[in-house]
């Protein structure tokens, strides 16, 4: 039967000339909003935007379009006494070392972009001799990418995975009876360092593993089994590691069926209410993990250097209800990093940059002041070091409950780190 | 291209002048296309023509009636292979490279005892799970594969210095007219293979092998060294990719990635020597080229997998089939149906 809000059929002609029509449309509308004749400055985004490591990708694209709106609105970057609007080119990678190549390409060459911003992974080994070649500033979210063959790659927000060490610090100091865990991951780049900080942080912590770290594989589907070999230890805390927010979900609803009333502890809770959804906010309350909600009162201390975070959540939240993850601030918070180095030596210049946002050794983190850091475990300083917060679910909600140091940990307890590295081989010299 | 294994003797001289001068536009084309298009297309191109063997080595597996899900990690093998012998060993790059492809095809060699066991279906679940194997034992053993995270910083091609020139395979042009060259020989020995008495034989496995054993054909051998030589050229596609890229790790070579080989394999049709080039080409070009210049990233998967249904519905028997109502159109005779499609029919 033919629709009556369709009145005559479309024919093909038609067809294809509407919908070149609106490819058209949705092509140039999709294009930044930047004053004509403005002086611009590109910013590559080479990140999986598709696939099922999107997760820590795509909110970071949407963090970066609300910046860049905001830099541009207020006046743009000052580069040398000169006004430069900003505009963010992107490229999806797919998370796969040969899309990441050919990304790294157009956007050196073709776009002309002055500075990259990766998730980093198992697709910076293919960008990085395109990197070095061309010497360009990129940013990554995971500090194991770091070596000393790598002197144009940063890593100045996430220092993943060693911010876990704060929550496993404070699960310690503030739920003392709790002396037990397990842990799994999947068995990728970014599960196996996170499980030796986990390792080592509950070492220091005087809370005794009750089995090996268990390494499930990406194609994984089906949790159960995960779960039952994980709690048939009856540990007192279930660690989860970095899993992916696809891993994550499934593991904590099996962890809720098979009626584990212990503690939860996780790298990141992406989506954490569609996991209340499907649990209970009972069985959610006191999980335990890293990444705020940006509408965190704690957010407004005087301290923290990222701009207006309630403000920032907000807008996030208008745009793209529910996408808000553990990466939506992330990247735009690097970005400000670039800015203020940019803005100090007054050149795009990648040497230069790196240089002005070292300066002295120290950086203005997202969450306060930072040092550079990273000689002893990655073999380059090219990491921004300082606080992390440890978030808890309260309520529903997602709380900062306090800011703990990560170079205070390290100072007490670096050895240790070292020592759980090394056994999974994740140093520096062991990666190469 | 001309049939898998139509034509012999058929059209003479004539379709034999045809058939060069459509290879020299072909390759005329091929040689000036990386200077037509932008940088990152050139990376694209070098993947593509990977890619093509990859697809065609395939294709030779699937002659004898078999469908594989472990071609990808034969191609890992074979750029696992290349990697270790020349980072850990020292062996020279074109040699490792050519060593990467033997261990590929010996890897095979080995699966072929318990998968020729299986036939059809199970022979497809069989070369799954095997692929799996090989894979987790990648993530399994840092030493030598380098666990999860694979190995990097892999020796690349050497640069090659003639007088005061030099020529850089880091470069995607200069690379990819060496893939050219590669890939070219390796589809020569493939079409000479599929034409010779022996890929007359695979098709006679594929259709009536209880016939062919009953004439004293040795259908498992025939198996194996199709399956073999499907390994060597795809070990060879993973050795080029492996020392571009300088890296290999597991999750390159999963199933996911078997299953755009599948898709372009099937899109682009089995029957002649042709169709799976078809389909590779065509649908990376709208993937990689198209949907990426509309600015459409996030809708690509949707939108490819909608290609995907379309294709399935109006052109069942893949890109291929096209070809023959292209030529019926320039030379207005009736199309004939690819070989492969009437010994189906049949």
């Amino acid at each position: 039967m033919r629709s009556r809000f369709n009145p005559r059929r479309l024919g093909r002609r038609e067809f294809l000339g509407s919908t070149a029509a609106a490819a058209a449309l949705a092509t140039t509308s999709a294009l930044p909003r930047i004053a004509h004749g403005a002086k611009t400055v590109k910013i590559g985004f080479l990140a999986p935007l598709t696939g099922e490591v999107a997760a820590w990708g795509l909110p970071g694209l949407y963090g970066c379009e609300i910046w860049a709106e905001q830099v541009n609105a207020s006046g743009g970057i000052n580069i040398g006494g000169e006004s430069h609007m900003v505009e963010m080119v992107s490229y999806d990678n797919e998370y796969a070392p040969d899309k990441a190549r050919t990304g790294a390409q157009k956007l050196i060459f073709e776009d002309d972009v002055k500075f990259i911003m990766m998730l980093g992974g198992d697709t910076w080994p293919a960008v990085q001799p395109v990197a070095n070649k061309a010497r360009m500033l990129v940013s990554t979210l995971l500090p194991s990418d770091l070596t000393p063959d790598t002197p144009f790659l940063i890593a100045p927000c996430e220092v993943h995975p060693i911010y876990n060490v704060t929550g496993v610090e404070w699960l310690a100091e503030n739920k003392p009876d709790l002396k037990s865990a397990v842990i799994c991951a999947q068995d990728d780049s970014l599960g196996r360092p996170s499980v030796a900080t986990y390792l080592a942080a509950f070492e220091a912590a005087g809370i005794e593993m009750r089995d090996d770290p268990l390494f499930f594989d990406l194609s994984t589907t089906d949790f159960a089994p995960v779960v039952t070999k994980l709690l048939s230890s009856n540990p007192d805390i279930l660690c989860l590691d970095t899993c992916y927010a696809d891993y994550v979900h499934p593991i904590v609803e099996q962890a809720f069926i098979q009626g584990y009333k212990g503690q939860i502890i996780s790298c990141t809770a992406d989506f954490y209410e569609q996991m209340i959804e499907k649990t209970s906010a009972e069985f959610m309350e006191g999980f335990i993990f890293q990444f705020p909600d940006f509408d965190d009162p704690a957010l407004n201390d005087p301290r923290i250097n990222f701009a207006d975070p309630n403000a920032f959540y907000a807008e996030y939240n208008k745009r793209w209800p529910g996408e808000w993850s553990a990466v939506s601030w992330e990247y735009a918070s690097i970005l400000d990093l670039w800015k203020a180095g940019v803005e100090a030596t007054g050149s795009v210049d990648p040497a230069k940059v790196l240089a002005g946002m070292k300066a002295g050794g120290v950086g203005k983190h997202a969450f306060g002041p930072a040092r550079w850091w990273g000689k002893e475990l990655f073999g380059i300083d090219n990491a921004l070091v300082g606080d992390w917060p440890v978030v808890v679910i309260e309520g529903g909600k997602a709380r900062i409950k306090e800011f703990k140091s990560i170079p205070a940990w390290w100072d007490k307890h670096g050895d240790i780190m070292i020592k759980h590295f090394t056994e999974m081989g994740e140093m520096y010299h062991q990666r190469a | 291209m001309p049939d898998a294994v139509g034509s012999r003797g058929g059209g003479g001289g004539g379709k034999l002048a045809y058939t060069l001068i459509g290879l020299v536009l072909l390759y005329a084309l091929l040689i000036v296309l990386p200077h037509l298009v932008s940088f990152s297309q050139k990376e694209i191109l070098v993947f593509l023509t990977i890619n093509v063997l990859v697809v065609v080595s395939y294709r030779l597996l699937t002659l004898t009636g078999e469908w594989s899900l472990g071609h990808v990690v034969i191609m890992g093998v074979g750029a696992y292979g290349s990697g270790l012998y020349a980072k850990a060993l020292g062996v020279p790059v074109p040699l490792a490279m050519l060593l990467g492809a033997c261990t590929a095809a010996a890897v095979a060699f080995v699966l072929s005892f318990p998968l020729f066991r299986m036939k059809g279906f199970y022979f497809l679940i069989g070369s799954f799970a095997a692929g799996e194997i090989i894979r987790l034992l990648w993530k399994r053993f840092r030493e030598p594969f380098g666990g999860p995270k694979g190995l990097k910083l892999l020796p690349s091609f050497p640069d090659i210095e003639i007088g005061v020139v030099t020529i850089s395979f880091f470069d995607p042009v200069n690379y990819y007219y060496f893939c050219l060259i590669v890939v070219s020989v390796s589809l020569f020995i493939l079409y000479r293979l599929e034409r010779s008495r022996i890929g007359l034989t695979f098709h006679a496995v594929h259709w009536e092998d209880r016939l062919a054993e009953a004439v004293g054909v040795n259908t498992w051998r025939l198996r194996t060294l199709a399956f073999v030589t499907a390994s060597f050229f795809a070990g060879l596609a993973g050795a080029l990719l492996g020392h571009y890229l300088t890296t290999v790790n597991p999750n390159q070579f999963d199933v996911e990635q078997m299953v755009f080989v599948l898709i372009w394999v099937i899109v682009g049709g089995t029957a002649t020597f042709y169709g799976p080039i078809l389909g590779v080409v065509v649908l990376t070009v709208i993937n990689e080229i198209v949907l990426r210049g509309l600015g459409v990233d996030q809708a690509r998967p949707l939108i490819y997998g909608a290609i995907l249904v379309a294709t399935m519905l109006f052109l069942p028997q893949g890109l291929e089939s096209l070809v023959p109502k292209a030529k019926a159109l320039f030379t207005g005779r009736r199309p004939a149906a690819p070989q492969g499609q009437r010994a189906g029919a049949e």
